[in-house]
């Protein structure tokens, strides 16, 4: 945000020393525990530029603002997620209010994986971080353009899918080549809805991609877009798991290679999201970051085992990537002259059929994705959506969400739809999510009874 | 029996106790350097005439000598030799001294990730003996965590200038904080002298007067520790006299209260609390002379105003300036004060009633205002100060960082019952205060001795800090700077507490402190497990476990003034 009166960073430090998916689990309590010793050690939190927050908890509201949890809200979430979100959110409101110049969420549990639609945990995530954040700030504060820039090793698929359809979020992605790593998408032709064409750039790369790359496609891709797209508040979804000594990435990112980064793009308010080598890297990057944010010297802050030159890029990997970066540059500069294929359009809806799977959990969602083709506004959606879980029980529910500026008649329409699908008894939850008055409801068909969170 | 002792910069008091029984009080004026012997004599001798000292189980001490020593200290005589590795780059902190940078590091396992090099130190060493340095820190980043780098650069330094005062920051800054142990270790140094002489100043008034009774120092958390002890950690009795202060009101209201303490002194007001009958501790290490601490204390703030602050009128407003130009104006004074203006209104006796007015007329007639008008804006305007401050303070308690699901969820909010006035200037004030939060007022009978009721009854207390990494097969106990190795792998989280708690018997034998092992309680406790490739590797445990802090006896509010 411009027009800051404070020059702090806002940090909040939630390691959630009493939260794991399991005992053994990457994301178990132990994650963040050398990235505390070292913040610590080193006396961040004593630095005159640096300000520490205590997290507030995110309400219900705020997330079925963004979710559509099956079957409710408070199913798919424990405090430890509330926290969390109510991290990043706190963050942001302290940005606009111009009481610190950025923040950075050091939180766990993480959330860029979690879409739309929440059956379950699905890449250490159930609820997005992020997207909470961005339909607050729209919410709360007019906030209008965001960007998300997504650092993490895996595929940004849960945010990607939140916002394929707005126009007014740019999500950019980085991440090791879908085709090697989970999720296994975010793939260079996956650029957003018709309406939204190219507010989506996926940037898959080579496992062994070095800090050269990075730094030229941010150089040449990245800030470029942002320059262009104007954001109002940007977010950067911080996973360290490109990290050289990464268990889950194969990427060669260094602690230097993220401050500059960091620096580069400015967030407004940094997000903790995957990074898995807890001693090897996190205590490292994290400091890198934190310390770029708040505009310190961060030139000493180095991994023990890296010296300056140890990771070199090859010719053929440059050439790759200069290809790439030129065919993402070509999407963007022709973002407004998108014609959607009329075969995704069936009576002024336009359609795209999901599959998705929950690796914590090991089940599959079909989704059937139906937009409304509005020439007043974004239009509203419409997501049908099955699951067949493993051990026999299988869940079919109707998710309505009308966007933040819908027109009239989206809403009447998308709220007839809601009220007469009740009737048919065809879904087991109905949802309709109106983001324009922002309140959600929702219908359980087995015994007829609406809520509202 | 036991005798508290508050030496303070002005006056040092002294309360003789028989259970919860205040038998005898005593104020006498402090002297400087090797006159303080005689305050001390004074006092005691106030207190215990026609006492057996025979019958006296404990003296326990508590004074403001080491943080006006530290405020007022303009020598240049410590330097600091640094490990700092990797990281945050040192010069981000000026740590005001002679500072050498050694290369060697050591990450947050304890392991050695960069070698010391001798050639690098035996230069710096000669250095600082050609500059004429005889104190020297040594501290290390991570140095709690592996202590060898430290105590290799002290072997060296014994080896060369045997006679040189060297300081170890592994032993003075246990916790996870590079800078911080820096200024702690910097002021250990610097105050390790100045030290010396109170306590030997102690132990000759205690010899003279025959009491062989145990003497203890109260600590800034209002703990205490065996004098002895105190020797090697002198920093640890800063602000040991508004921590007595604290105890002795607790002491003198009734158990179990939450209790905004209220400490009017000439310019300055001091403010702690009471929740839940237990003084409030802060999150964060002492700052003191702008050097942030690893020194643990009790959450109290100074408000810069107080009786005898100086008022001024600019505009149409009234101000209070953080300074003071002499007594009040009724007093024979120079300037009105807050004291003039509660002597209008009838709040105190004190002066002379008519130049009360004659100051508040100063300050007035530009404003057009009557006396008493005067005089009610300018207390509102202490009173606004001093309750925003109290806010603050629980909101500041309410906001303090929490890094585990639960301590979220059990956050909540307290507010006080009651306001304890004591110190010169809180009888007008007090009631006002706590009429604006909504709360009791009370001025306890031994209000003006509260600091040496608070020291006679400090409890003493006995601290372990244990730090095991069974992957690396390694202990620490951060207190002794002793570092051992595990005989097996297979050591839980029951023999952590075992072994942290047969050290801290040993370490209370080893000071004569009696300590019943039911009352031992864990203040910190961490365990966690380490998995590599989905395995458990190993378990890193951190317990700091102590004797508790706390009281010996309530004596209770007795005749309340209002």
């Amino acid at each position: 945000m411009t027009g800051s009166i404070n020059h702090k960073t806002g940090l909040i430090f939630f390691p959630a020393f009493d939260w794991a998916i399991s005992p053994t689990h990457p994301e178990r309590e132990e994650r963040l525990l050398y990235t505390r010793d070292q913040i610590f050690e080193e006396g961040i939190m004593d630095l005159p530029q640096v300000v520490e927050y205590t997290p507030s908890l995110a309400s219900i509201h705020d997330i079925a603002r963004v979710h559509f949890c099956v079957p409710q809200v408070e199913e798919q979430i424990t405090e430890a997620h509330l926290i969390a979100a109510g991290a990043g959110i706190l963050l942001a409101d302290e940005v606009i209010s111009g009481r610190i110049k950025n923040g950075f969420s050091v939180v766990r549990p993480p959330g860029h994986h979690a879409m739309r639609v929440v059956h379950g945990n699905r890449g250490f995530c159930n609820i997005n971080n992020e997207a909470i954040m961005v339909d607050y700030l729209r919410c709360r504060h007019g906030v209008k353009r965001v960007a998300i820039i997504d650092t993490d090793a895996h595929h940004g698929d849960g945010t990607q899918d939140i916002f394929w359809h707005d126009p007014d979020v740019l999500f950019v992605s980085f991440h090791q080549d879908g085709r090697t790593i989970f999720p296994g998408t975010g793939f260079t032709y996956e650029l957003g809805g018709p309406g939204a064409f190219a507010r989506t750039v996926n940037i898959p790369l080579l496992p062994g991609t070095t800090d050269e790359s990075l730094h030229y496609i941010l150089d040449n891709l990245i800030l470029p877009v942002l320059n262009d797209f104007k954001p109002e508040f940007i977010i950067n979804s911080a996973g360290q798991d490109n990290h050289y000594t990464d268990p889950l990435g194969s990427m060669k990112i260094t602690a230097q290679g993220y401050a500059r980064l960091t620096e580069k793009l400015c967030p407004d308010v940094a997000v903790l999201e995957g990074g898995y080598a807890i001693e090897t890297a996190l205590p490292h990057v994290n400091m890198a970051i934190i310390l770029a944010l708040a505009g310190l010297d961060y030139s000493g802050v180095r991994e023990p085992d890296y010296w300056p030159g140890r990771f070199k890029e090859t010719p053929e990997r440059k050439e790759a990537v200069r290809r790439m970066v030129d065919e993402l540059m070509g999407y963007w500069k022709n973002r407004d002259n998108y014609k959607p294929d009329s075969r995704d359009i069936k009576d002024d809806f336009y359609l795209r059929e999901k599959e998705i799977f929950y690796d914590t959990e090991y089940f599959v969602e079909n989704q059937v994705e139906k937009l409304r083709l509005c020439t007043n506004c974004q239009g509203y959606l419409t997501i049908e959506s099955n699951v067949d879980h493993i051990y026999g029980s299988k869940s079919s529910v109707l998710c309505i969400s009308i966007p933040f500026a819908a027109c009239s008649k989206c809403r009447e329409e998308a709220t007839n739809l809601y009220v007469g699908q009740k009737k048919t008894k065809k879904y087991r939850y109905i949802y309709l999510q109106d983001k324009s008055e922002d309140t959600f409801v929702g219908y359980d068909t087995n015994n007829n009874k609406d809520w509202h969170s | 029996m036991y005798v508290g002792i508050d030496v303070g910069g002005t006056f040092t008091d002294a309360v003789l106790l028989d259970n919860d029984h205040v038998l005898a009080t005593a104020k006498v004026p402090t002297r400087d350097g090797e006159e303080l012997l005689i305050s001390i004599l004074e006092a005691l001798d106030s207190v215990l005439s026609g006492v057996d000292t025979k019958l006296l189980k404990r003296v326990v001490f508590s004074t403001t000598i080491i943080t006006n020593f530290i405020t007022s200290y303009k020598y240049n005589d410590v330097a600091l030799l640094l490990i700092p590795g990797p990281g945050l780059i040192y010069n981000y902190f000026d740590f005001g001294a002679r500072t050498c940078i050694l290369s060697g590091a050591v990450d947050y396992r304890g392991r050695e990730i960069i070698n010391l090099k001798e050639e690098e130190i035996k230069t710096v060493l000669s250095e600082l003996a050609a500059e004429g340095f005889k104190k020297v820190g040594v501290v290390g980043k991570f140095s709690p965590r592996n202590t060898m780098h430290e105590k290799k650069v002290a072997a060296m330094i014994k080896d060369r200038y045997p006679q040189w005062h060297v300081e170890l920051g592994s032993r003075i800054g246990v916790q996870l904080n590079f800078p911080r142990r820096v200024h702690t270790t910097y002021l250990t140094c610097a105050t390790r002298e100045p030290y010396c002489r109170f306590i030997n100043s102690v132990r000759q008034a205690l010899v003279k007067r025959k009491i062989y009774a145990d003497i203890y120092i109260l600590k800034a958390d209002g703990g205490t520790m065996p004098l002895d002890i105190s020797e090697e950690l002198p920093v640890e009795t800063i602000f040991s006299g508004p921590a007595a202060s604290t105890l002795g009101v607790q002491a003198l209201i009734p158990p179990k209260e939450t209790a905004v303490v209220v400490d009017v002194g000439g310019t300055t007001t001091d403010l702690a609390l009471i929740l839940s009958g237990r003084p409030l501790l802060a999150a964060k290490g002492a700052r003191v002379a702008n050097r942030l601490t690893q020194v643990r204390a009790l959450a109290v703030k100074s408000v810069p105003v107080g009786g005898d602050s100086v008022l001024k009128c600019s505009g149409i407003n009234i101000k209070i300036l953080p300074e003071r130009l002499g007594p009040a104006y009724c007093m024979g004074g120079p300037v009105p004060t807050p004291t003039d203006a509660l002597r209008v209104l009838g709040f105190t006796s004190l002066g002379d009633g008519e130049r009360a007015r004659e100051a508040m007329d100063l300050l007035g007639k530009a404003l057009g205002m009557v006396p008493e008008e005067v005089a009610r804006k300018v207390i509102d305007l202490v009173v606004d100060k001093i309750t925003a401050e109290v806010q603050n303070m629980f909101l500041e308690w309410e906001q303090e960082p929490a890094y585990r699901v639960w301590e979220i969820l059990h956050k909540h909010k307290v507010r006080p019952a009651m306001v304890v006035g004591v110190g010169g200037g809180a009888a007008g004030f007090i009631s006002m205060i706590a009429m604006r939060l909504g709360c009791r007022s009370l001025i306890p009978r031994y209000a003006a001795v509260a600091n040496a009721i608070g020291a006679a009854v400090a409890k003493p207390t006995l601290q372990v800090s244990l730090r095991v990494d069974t992957e690396k097969g390694y202990y620490i106990v951060q207190e002794e700077g002793y570092q051992g190795s595990l005989k097996s792998k297979k050591f839980n989280e029951q023999n952590a507490l075992d072994l942290a708690r047969e050290w801290l018997v040993e370490r209370a034998g080893k000071y004569g402190v009696k300590i019943v092992p039911a009352e031992i309680e864990i203040i910190h406790q961490e365990t966690f497990n380490m998995i590599r490739g989905w395995v458990t590797t190993g378990r890193l445990f951190d317990i700091t476990m102590q004797t508790p802090r706390g009281i010996i006896e309530n004596i209770g509010p007795r005749e309340v003034v209002k």
